[in-house]
């Protein structure tokens, strides 16, 4: 199973795609430099676990933008954040992050700092 | 010598030349045919010379000549006459034309007797002039309250009210006043005086201050009262207005929320109103000096009104009270001028405390909700860190477990960075919740930037950036802590040129510095055409321990930039667009700057 993790921090990135690839799961991590877009166009992943607040451009306007194209609205999303649990994000700070009742939830959410045994359970549960 | 029997010859020979009249004998042909020595005094020589020649200088008869009438129907008349004495001088007379009747019932002489009475009806005349002329009424009242007599101005505004009673004629009543100031003079014959309402003769009703005085004769008694009256109604009414203006000014000092105080030329405080004395804490009784006042408002501030300064404002200064505190407040100071002459002063003193307490409440409690959500953010931030070092620990451990050094040394590598991140985060949220307290004095707004715009100008130079600073060519230096607004335009200068390294396109990009006055307030703008920022990241940019800089930032430079600014009582304001550039404006209204912490020596 392939999973694009994107998070801005690189230490993050190195411990989530260690421990999920030590789990069986083919990870590819995004460079600052790249587009999320196009890396995602590239891999084809069967999950993506995204990071909310992210330089350059928010995890929300990134998921924005996967929700509103056709060949990416099928992939399962995993957002991720230290800002709020998963209890007061799902729906209500979700959606006025998002400001657009149009925009569907995301497949999951995980709070930093990350259980490990926990992403892993619902990333188990999210695959196909 | 006289004696009785001689009398006769003494009348008819001395007395006829000695009498103060001048006497003339006429004949049919009005020639003088005798006269005695007044009459030559007075007219000159007389002899063998017509009446009219003589009296009138003239030599033809008098259009009205009583000696005329007198021979024809010998009736005597008495009449005043104009005509020239002896040195050509117009004389007035007054004459008696007495016929001389012989015993046949003929008429053949006229005794004229003369007295000149030039002086007196010279006199006469002034006094009509001034009777009639002076600017007030004046009626001649006898003892029944009849009106014998008025001059011009009572007819003017009265009408001929000759021979009516005064009660009548001037208030409409059928019978005598109750308060009758004629009345007290007919009394007791002394002057009196009393307010009167008269109606004139267009109904309208006028307020008359009356004085009556007898017109007493040589013996002095007297049967006539002399009433003089002056229209106060104007005077009254005005008298009236300024009553009414001064009690309602009396009650706008005393009841003013502002300490009101006026001083004259000379030493005394005329007006010190209640709410000044609660702001200088004095007593209600206690007197204040105009020495004493000096001591009490900013040093020179009433040499300053005195000398002609015009309107003295200071928008925020302290005064000192009695028991020698400070109080700050707003001092307006105007030189009063009564037409063109100096005449004293006038001090407003509005008291800033509660406005300053407020103030400093409110910025308080923005301090106190910027802890709050520091505390909030503070485990946002954490989040983060343990990630990392549960991140070093999962590497450490895993790479243990199946025996991989390069992960060890990953997982090292890890800790040893998020425990450096995590020791740097306490550092500045220390710094940042403890709040150093503001340093403010006057300094320029624009070297501050300038300052700033140099630091930056290598760094700048190196990313190919080009870092300008654009100013007024002139802005009066303004009460700010000069080190945090330094520090507040370092992070945003530094910001600007990091979105420029961040941006897709490295080329050409530009951060603009620019510091101008507007509207009383003092403005930064920090602008850039870097990378820009979406709606998500431009809601969250004040947020603690935000950042989009990676391991670079700890996210609390723009939270100390806005506690720093709140603190100077202005905001701070953000345009952008992604990919198009970012906008920071810093607004510092004047009149909300910090006081000098330290005050200025000179």
């Amino acid at each position: 199973m392939k999973i694009t993790l994107i998070d801005d921090e690189p230490d993050i990135c190195i411990y989530l795609s260690t421990a999920l690839e030590d789990n069986g799961y083919d990870v590819t991590t995004v460079d600052e430099n790249d587009s999320v877009i196009q890396v995602i166009q590239k891999n084809q992943p069967d999950l993506i676990i995204l990071d909310i607040m992210m330089p350059k451009r928010s995890g929300i306007s990134i998921y924005r933008e996967l929700r509103s194209t056709e060949m990416f609205r099928k992939i399962p999303i995993l957002l991720m954040s230290g800002m709020s649990s998963e209890k007061s994000f799902l729906p209500k700070g979700f959606r006025r992050l998002v400001n657009d009742d149009n925009i569907p939830l995301p497949d999951g959410f995980i709070e930093k700092p990350i259980r490990l045994p926990e992403l892993i359970k619902l990333v188990h549960k999210l695959k196909r | 010598m006289v004696t009785p029997t001689n009398i006769d010859d003494w009348i008819k020979n001395n007395l006829f030349h000695v009498i103060p009249m001048a006497i003339a004998v006429i004949n049919q042909n009005f020639e003088i045919v005798f006269a005695n020595k007044t009459f030559e005094k007075m007219f000159g020589r007389w002899e063998k010379k017509k009446c009219h020649v003589v009296y009138k200088n003239k030599d033809v008869h008098c259009v009205d000549c009583k000696g005329v009438k007198v021979f024809k129907d010998g009736v005597a008349r008495v009449s005043e006459e104009l005509g020239y004495n002896k040195q050509d001088r117009i004389t007035h007379y007054l004459q008696h034309t007495i016929p001389v009747i012989d015993e046949n019932g003929d008429i053949p002489f006229l005794v004229e007797m003369s007295l000149d009475i030039t002086e007196t009806a010279q006199i006469r005349k002034e006094y009509q002039l001034l009777f009639d002329q002076v600017p007030c009424s004046i009626l001649l009242i006898d003892r029944n309250f009849r009106i014998v007599k008025t001059n011009q101005k009572v007819e003017n505004t009265f009408g001929n009210i000759i021979g009516q009673n005064c009660y009548v004629a001037l208030k409409g009543y059928d019978t005598e006043c109750q308060e009758c100031t004629s009345g007290q003079t007919f009394r007791d014959g002394k002057m009196h005086s009393g307010n009167h309402v008269w109606k004139t003769r267009s109904g309208k009703r006028r307020e008359f201050l009356v004085s009556t005085v007898p017109l007493r004769h040589e013996d002095g008694h007297f049967d006539l009262v002399m009433e003089v009256a002056i229209d106060i109604s104007q005077t009254l009414k005005l008298e009236d207005d300024l009553k009414i203006a001064n009690s309602f000014m009396e009650s706008l000092i005393a009841t003013s929320i502002d300490g009101i105080i006026a001083v004259d030329m000379g030493e005394e405080v005329t007006i010190f109103n209640q709410a000044a004395r609660k702001i200088f804490q004095i007593e209600d009784h206690e007197k204040i000096t105009k020495e004493k006042l000096a001591s009490m408002l900013p040093k020179n501030f009433l040499a300053q009104v005195s000398a002609g300064l015009g309107h003295v404002y200071l928008p925020e200064t302290e005064v000192i009270t009695m028991e020698g505190g400070k109080i700050p407040v707003r001092l307006a100071g105007v030189q009063i001028q009564i037409k063109g002459k100096q005449s004293g002063m006038a001090i407003s003193i509005q008291n800033l405390s509660e406005i300053r307490r407020l103030e400093h409440e409110k910025l308080e409690a923005e301090r106190l909700a910027a802890v709050g959500q520091t505390v909030a953010g503070l485990a946002h931030g954490v989040k983060n860190l343990i990630t990392g070092l549960e991140g070093g620990m999962y590497m450490l451990n895993s790479g243990i477990e199946k025996g991989k050094t390069d992960r060890i040394g990953q997982g090292m590598e890890m800790l040893n960075r998020n425990i450096h991140r995590v020791s740097t985060f306490v550092q500045e949220f220390l710094s940042f919740s403890k709040g150093r307290k503001i340093k403010a004095e006057n300094c320029d707004p624009v070297q501050t930037a300038d300052e700033v715009v140099t630091m930056y100008s290598a760094k700048a130079n190196e990313s190919g950036i080009k870092l300008l600073h654009e100013y007024d060519s002139y802005i009066a230096p303004a009460c700010i802590d000069s080190e945090s607004m330094h520090e507040c335009l370092t992070n945003l200068v530094g910001n600007a040129i990091d979105a420029c390294r961040m941006s897709d396109n490295k080329n050409g990009k530009n951060v603009l510095l620019k510091t101008f006055e507007k509207d009383n307030a003092i403005i930064y703008e920090v602008i850039d055409d870097g990378c820009g920022m979406d709606y998500e990241i431009k809601n969250r940019v004040f947020t603690n321990f935000f950042t989009t800089k990676g391991l670079g930032g700890t996210g609390l430079g723009l939270l100390i930039t806005r506690k720093i600014i709140q603190e100077h009582g202005g905001k701070i304001e953000l345009e952008s667009e992604p990919g198009k550039g970012t906008t920071f404006r810093i607004t510092l209204p004047r009149n909300r700057l910090p006081v000098p912490t330290c005050t200025e020596e000179s």
